[in-house]
Parts: structure tokens; sequence; C-alpha cells
């Protein structure tokens, strides 16, 4: 097991190294140098020239990729946007914290629903709220986050009045993002909903699957009450599989936070670089796009390790 | 050792008698497709036509297709059977509420919305189906081409594969979007360049397990090339695969494409899409012009809804293994 753990974060690295090597050329090959950007598009050749000298823009693109790639492994520098004159690292930072508390608030919220209900749906398959939630799901699978968050912010912001249709610019830290759940609470329903969907779905066919086997059968048999079959049987058996959905739903969530933090107005990562998209600020794009990569790659890892612990079926030798 | 055209003539006896004749009275040999295991003899159905039926018998799949041919008509269609307005800009009409010949009234340019919204349907369509058929070609091709080869070359196919899939999808197109022209192929090429991927793994999954079946070997030792065994041999049987991922692509790359205009990266002016008039619609929100917002809103979750349906539907129908007998 311990091998295999190692083998597969080795993997992991080098899919990182390649992953880094493939957007930092594409990103390249799209911008080569932010000389305009910084000194105007009216700026001398011998102007851009010397920028691009003095900030090593000059230099072979392997050359610059491998400075950038060892800066980022030994001093974490994630570069350094001139559109805002800041380092992105510190821009991050600020921004860091309400994005993951939206994000981990709408993915704790979803999979304590999705579970629950997956279940439900698989114990009670057939039935006319089985029908009902499998179509429920099925929109809203099929829905734009941006279009569902609309939809609630014109019944709940416009027409009820009851929660604010866009995060005011108090909430400057992420610790009021945590006071403020008033706020914050069209932003995280509107998230959750969207994964909801996708979960509950793997939740009730997986819980299908378990209900079919014959431990449950032999459970029952022996006389447990059913709500003992259910918790100690069933539902240990059916959420292996959401370990690996939620591992391999990184990207979802980055997209999701990005258009929800664009539609709500909050300022965090997928904000910061939806203006980057705008301003053209290609520093903080290869960034976030990284970093985006970082998580997914990682979240990829920590799903088939946590598989090989929590599935004594999975034998590694 | 018997003779073989006695063999036949007795298993032809024992198919046209299988009601009286116990099944495992029948002689050895290879069974002929389509045998009945001993029960009453039946038309010989095709694999397609199987496939077919079950699919017809799903009936959220039908309804499916029957709203995506609606969708379809109604985009392409549409705009023949009732023409509006679509190119001079009306500043009278701007935002005019629905009345009963324009049943969704007016958008800001003063042009009739239904009419608007074919033409984001056009787009919608042509990108989703141009994404999904560029990437289904090239993920098939290099999925079936990895699953052959085997071995390094395999292994290193498919870390690239690894590699593009790590990186974030929508962050990815939208970086490309900023230097692309916002037309109809630019777009749909974007969208197909990070979308190739899941087919390829698919279908190279699916390769693995067609390269070792018997009527491959058959191929290899009657001396057929590499080329002629993916043509002919793995990629018409792993066509199942292919189908289904086609319609999912197409619903992807319609919601992906509708994730690029809400920020701001759809298709230029004057073309539009239905992403793009919703970001269009959202600053009219707070004064109730739900005509601009939820019409188009609608058209979108439907269609990618109605590919989805007909998506899980095609699934059902083409995987043998899940097949009701």
């Amino acid at each position: 097991m311990i091998a295999y753990i190692v083998r597969r974060v080795l993997v992991a690295i080098v899919i990182t190294f390649f992953v880094t090597l493939v957007t930092y050329l594409m990103l390249h090959i799209i911008a080569p140098s932010p000389a305009y950007t910084v000194l105007g598009p009216k700026a001398t050749h011998a102007s851009v020239a010397a920028f691009n000298r003095a900030h090593g823009f000059d230099k072979p693109v392997l050359v610059q990729f491998w400075n950038y790639f060892t800066g980022l492994v030994l001093h974490f520098n994630w570069g350094f946007s001139y559109k805002l004159d800041q380092s992105v690292w510190s821009l991050f930072k600020e921004d860091f914290g309400r994005s993951a508390y939206l994000t981990i608030a709408g993915l704790v919220l979803a999979i304590l629903i999705a579970i629950p209900l997956g279940i439900f749906q698989a114990i009670r398959r057939n039935s006319a709220l089985d029908y009902s939630m499998t179509t429920l799901n099925f929109v809203l699978y099929s829905m734009p986050s941006f279009f569902l968050g609309l939809i609630l912010i014109q019944v709940f912001a416009l027409d009820l009045n009851v929660f604010p249709a866009d995060v005011s610019d108090n909430i400057t830290t992420w610790v009021q993002a945590l006071t403020h759940v008033r706020q914050m609470f069209l932003p995280i329903i509107t998230l959750a909903a969207i994964n909801v969907a996708s979960f509950s779905r793997y939740m009730r066919s997986s819980a299908l699957d378990a209900l079919a086997q014959d431990y449950i059968r032999l459970a029952r048999a022996k006389g447990l009450s059913e709500r003992l079959v259910l918790t100690r049987h069933l539902v240990r058996n059916a959420i292996l599989p959401m370990i690996t959905l939620i591992g391999l739903s990184v990207p979802a969530l980055i997209a999701g936070n990005l258009l929800i933090e664009v539609l709500f107005n909050i300022q965090g990562l997928g904000n910061l670089f939806f203006i980057a998209l705008g301003n053209e600020d290609y520093q903080i794009l290869l960034a976030y796009t990284l970093f985006g990569a970082f998580l997914t790659v990682i979240g990829n890892l920590m799903a088939d390790i946590a598989m090989t612990f929590a599935d004594p079926r999975i034998r590694l030798d | 050792m018997t003779d073989p055209a006695a063999e036949a003539l007795v298993s032809g006896f024992a198919h046209a008698d299988a009601g009286q004749l116990a099944p495992n009275g029948l002689p050895e040999g290879p069974a002929e497709p389509g045998t009945p295991d001993g029960g009453e003899v039946s038309v010989v159905t095709s694999g397609w036509r199987l496939s077919l039926r079950e699919f017809m018998s799903n009936r959220l799949a039908v309804i499916g297709v029957a709203v995506l041919v609606f969708f379809i008509l109604f985009s392409f269609a549409g705009p023949i059977v009732d023409p509006t307005n679509q190119s001079l800009a009306n500043p009278a009409l701007s935002d005019n509420p629905p009345t009963g010949t324009h049943i969704f009234g007016y958008n800001d340019q003063g042009f009739d919305e239904v009419g608007a919204m074919m033409r984001g349907g056009q787009t919608s369509f042509e990108i989703g189906a141009l994404a999904a058929a560029m990437a289904i070609v090239v993920g098939t091709l290099y999925g079936a081409v990895s699953g052959l080869a085997g071995g390094i070359v395999d292994t290193i196919m498919m870390r690239i594969v690894d590699v593009g899939l790590s990186l974030p999808y929508l962050l990815v197109i939208l970086v490309l979007a900023t230097k692309f022209n916002s037309n109809v192929l630019e777009i749909a090429g974007i969208l197909a360049a990070f979308s190739w991927l899941v087919p390829a793994r698919l279908v190279r999954g699916e390769v693995l397990t067609l390269r070792e079946r018997d009527f491959v070997w058959a191929a290899r030792v009657m001396g057929a090339r590499q080329s002629r065994l993916v043509f002919k041999h793995l990629i018409p049987n792993a066509l199942s695969v292919t189908i289904v991922n086609v319609t999912f692509l197409i619903a992807d790359s319609i919601l992906a494409l509708a994730y690029l205009g809400f920020l701001g990266f759809g298709l230029s002016y004057p073309q539009t899409s239905w992403g793009d008039m919703l970001a269009n619609a959202l600053q009219y929100l707070n004064s109730g012009y739900w005509w601009l917002v939820y019409p188009v809103g609608a058209c979108l979750v439907i269609v990618v809804l109605a590919f989805n349906l007909v998506g899980d539907g095609l699934r059902d129908a083409l995987d043998v293994r899940l097949r009701r007998r």
C-alpha cells in the first residue's frame, strides 16, 4: 500500500510538472510579454526591448519557464501582476478565504443533502417522489449555474426581498464572510444545488447497486432492524464511490465558483480571474489556471489514496 | 470426426425442432448467431435494431429526441417561416413587452425576441455539433491508436490525456477566448481542443478489451495492417461508446458556450448565442423585463436537458450488458 501511494504521488508530481509546462507554453504563445500592457500600446520598440531584458522576457521560452517553475517551487512565487502592481500571491491571499468559504460551504452542503437524498431515492425507487427528485436533478444538472443563481436572485432578492442580490463591499476579510451568512446564503445555495444534482444521481445508483448485494439480504435475513441495515451496511458501502466523485469534482467546483462569484459580485479568486481576463493580465491568468490545475491533480490523488483506505476490497501489492 | 455437412444438417434440424429437442442435444461447434438457447425460433434481429427498439421504449429519451427536433426546426426553419427584423435596430420598440404576435416582446435593440432566440439557437446548435464532431473524431482516433499500440506509447499518450484533463476546462477556454476571434468556428475549435480528452480515454478503454477478441486476432492473422484494424475493426466496434459520448459532448459544449457568453467572451455582435442573450438580459432583471430572461434561459436548459436524456437513453440502449431481455 505504501509503495502504491508513493508511486501514485510520484505520478502526480510528474503530471504537475507537465501541466505547468503546458500551461506556461500556452500562455506564452497567447501573450509572450506583458510589455505592451505595462508600457501602453504606443511604447517604442526600444523601451519594450528594455522592459523585456529587465524582466527576463527576452530569454528563450524554456529558460523563462524554468525560472518561473523554480521560483514557484522554491519560493512560492506565483508571478507578478504588472497591471495591478502587486505580486500574484498577495492578491491570492486576499481573496483565497472568500472563495474557499463559498466553495467548501457549497460542497459540504451538497454532500449533506445528496447522500441522504440519493439513498432515500434508492430505497423508495420508482415512487412518485423518486421520479420527481430525479426530474428535478436532471433539470438542475442541465442548468447553467448562473441561470439558477439568476432565478434565485429574482425570487429571493427582488420579489421576496429576504436575501441580498449581491455580496456587499463591507465583506473585506473572509472572517466577515463567515459572520455575514445572510449575504453569502444565495451564492452558497446556488453552488450546492448544482452539485447536489450530479452527486445525488451517482448516490442513487450506487445505493441501488448496494441494495442488490447479498450482504444486505443477509443483514435483513438475520433480523437486523431496517435502520441498522441502512446505516451500518448500506450507507457505508454506498458512499464509497462518492469519494472518487468528490475528488474528481474539483474542475466543476472551480468553474461554479467563478460563475457564481461573478454573478453575485463576490471578491474571490474567480472574480480576480474574471477581472484579469478583461485586463489581459496574463500573469494572474497563468497563476490561477495553474492553481486550478494543481487542485485538480491533488483532488484526483486524494480520491485515489482515500479509496485505498476506505475500500478494503482494494488490495495493492 | 463427424462429417461437417451432416453436422450442419443435424444442427439445422435441431434448430427447427428446438421446441422438442433438448437444447443440450445440440451438436458441438460454433453456435450460429441468433441460435435460440432452446426456446421458440425467432427472427434474427440485428444488434442495431435491438438497440433502436430499446431506445424507443425509453419514453424520456424519445421525448428528448422530439424536443431536439423541435428546437432544431425552431432555430433553422423558424426564421424562414416567421421572418422578423433582426438587422436594423429599432429604438422605438426597445424592450417593449410581449404582444399577441410577438409573444416574447422585443430586446434592447428592438429586435423581436423570438427571432433573436432562433438566431441564438442556430449558433448554439452549430457550435455544439461542430465542437462535438471535432472532439469525437480526434478523441476516437487518439484513443484507438493508443489502445492498440499498448506499452510505452500507450502510457505516454494516456499521460498526455491526464495532463490535459488536469487543466481546469472553463479557465483554459476563457484564457484562449481572450485571443481568438469570436466566431462559430474558432469558439468550436477552442471547446473541442479540450473536450477530446474524455472520448479518447473512453475509446482507449474499449479498445483495450476489443483488441484481445478473436475477430481482431483473426484480422491480424490474415495480415491486416494497423490502420485497417483501427478503421475496420476497432473504431466500428467502439462506436456505441462514441455515439453516447457525442450527445454529452454537444450538451457540454452548448453549456460551455453559454458560460463564455455569460462572462462576455461569447460570439461577437451581431452574432448571438443564448448565453450572450442571458448575459445581456442580466441588467434588466431589476426592471422586470422577464421576457428577455426566462424564455431564452428555458431554451438553454430544455435543449441541454434533452441532449442529456437522449444520451442516457442511448447509453442504456447500446450497452449490451445493461440490455433488458
